[in-house]
């Protein structure tokens, strides 16, 4: 048993050195390096952060549909708001679904590096991946997810530097991915309207920018990973 | 009483199996550093600029997650509290399915926020621009010429015709959008200041906007529910 120790704790340390090797790169003698370090380690942490507000968030989700569900078996009255309530979660987005779909594929194309042409066009924005959702809600989708994050009614996609966000600070980067749940003919009809996404498709055409589409019979979208707030609009009546 | 080869066998045998377990050990510590150093990466290729508005961004949202766990802990404790008495709770899900057809555009609602008249003709992008702006500052609600506008609503352009929910809307656009006005204020003006080069865009705060429209949602025909 002592060789086998002494072989196993060996080979662990080995492995560890070889981490610590990995981890221990100089930090450049410069308070401006010292600065950006710890800017980017100010992001880790909220990243760490959001990802745990969102787990408690739907931990709490299902504690609440629990309550719900038990509320129903007890009283006809909620059993009868319950069942407005499942639609209305399904319409917003808190429910996963499955079904026929397109899938949207993305991703960046070639910097030309040319002088004349500072266009970032060969780049995938956050304006692209609005116009596609919106192409595929004109074409009928009944749901959509964008690298895994529901599309709902609160969605906003936009900047933060040169990173993409969307639903509570979630960052998107390429390649992307469009989930869309819906009738595949159609979809695919909308996203390959010459009409539409035009300037996108010649961008495709210029920088070579990946930009394809693809029908499939079983596709789907995960349930939005938060929940919703809504402070001053009262209902009338 | 096993044999000494037997037994040295064995041995060997669980020599290689813990060796092998201290590898996989290694290696896993190894990746997963990796995988957090590539991550740093990423984020060490943006500028200084880049990463402070993420992190700007991160608060705002982190603050907001803390809001919706708060609500949902007390959706839960009002539950909780009617279930443990015998009963049942319907007017804690009356709230949360007000909140809901709210979000969802299924009732009238009113409240604080701005009206944004656009005098011309506007495209679709820049129109969608305008309402991604909006819903990123917080806007609640939105109607626009009579139509309520929700996350799930095409807006297309036809030649020199702009349509919302296949409805035609022809300028004067008025746009009424409830919120907070100090959120939506900065988001509306960004959006005028690249459409007024070519239209006339006014911007007012109100204190109590209505939107009486309403949105029926389409019937699910594709979609099951489940993952």
């Amino acid at each position: 048993m002592t060789v086998l120790a002494s072989v196993s704790l060996a080979t662990f340390l080995v492995a560890g050195l070889a981490a610590t090797q990995f981890r221990s790169q100089p930090l450049p003698p410069s308070n401006r390096l010292a600065r950006d370090e710890a800017l980017r380690k100010s992001v880790n942490q909220l990243e760490d952060q959001n990802r745990a507000l969102k787990a408690r968030v739907q931990t709490l989700q299902a504690d609440v549909k629990a309550g719900e569900d038990e509320s129903a078996r007890r009283s006809s009255a909620a059993q009868e708001v319950k069942a407005q309530l499942d639609e209305q979660k399904t319409f917003a987005g808190l429910t996963a679904l499955h079904g026929p779909g397109l899938t949207v594929l993305l991703h960046d194309g070639t910097d030309p590096n040319s002088p004349v042409d500072h266009s970032l066009g060969w780049t995938i924005h956050y304006q692209d991946l609005q116009d596609i959702v919106n192409v595929l809600w004109a074409s009928g989708a009944e749901a959509i997810a964008v690298n895994g994050q529901r599309i709902v009614p609160s969605t906003a996609f936009h900047y933060a530097g040169v990173n993409i966000l969307v639903n509570n600070a979630s960052r998107l980067s390429g390649p992307y991915t469009v989930i869309a749940v819906g009738d595949p003919p159609a979809l695919a009809n909308g996203v390959g309207n010459p009409d539409q996404l035009a300037e996108l498709k010649s961008r495709n055409r210029i920088y070579g920018l990946g930009f394809s589409w693809l029908r499939s019979t079983r596709l789907s979208v995960p349930a939005y990973d938060a929940t919703f707030l809504v402070k001053y609009a009262q209902p009338i009546g | 009483m096993r044999s000494p080869s037997v037994e040295l066998t064995a041995r060997s045998q669980r020599l290689v199996i813990f060796s092998l377990i201290a590898i996989g050990l290694g290696f896993l510590i190894v990746v997963q550093l990796r995988s957090q150093a590539a991550v740093a990466r990423t984020l060490a290729a943006q500028d200084d600029t880049s990463v402070a508005l993420l992190i700007n961004d991160l608060n705002r949202a982190n603050n907001q997650l803390i809001q919706q766990n708060a609500v949902l802990a007390e959706q839960q404790t009002q539950l909780q509290k009617a279930l443990t008495s015998g009963g049942a709770d319907s007017q804690a899900l009356s709230k949360e399915l007000t909140t809901l057809r709210e979000v969802n555009g299924a009732i009238a609602v009113h409240g604080p926020g701005l009206e944004i008249r656009i005098q011309g003709p506007v495209m679709d992008f820049e129109l969608q621009d305008a309402l991604n702006n909006l819903r990123n500052a917080g806007a609640e609600a939105i109607s626009l010429n009579g139509y309520r506008i929700i996350g799930s609503t095409p807006v297309v352009s036809r030649g020199d015709i702009l349509m919302v929910a296949g409805h035609a809307v022809r300028t004067p656009l008025v746009m009424l959008v409830i919120g907070d006005a100090e959120q939506l204020g900065p988001a509306a003006d960004l959006s005028a200041s690249s459409l007024q080069t070519r239209v006339q865009v006014s911007i007012q705060r109100q204190d109590d906007l209505a939107i009486t429209e309403v949105v029926t949602p389409r019937p699910v025909i594709y979609a099951q529910l489940g993952k």
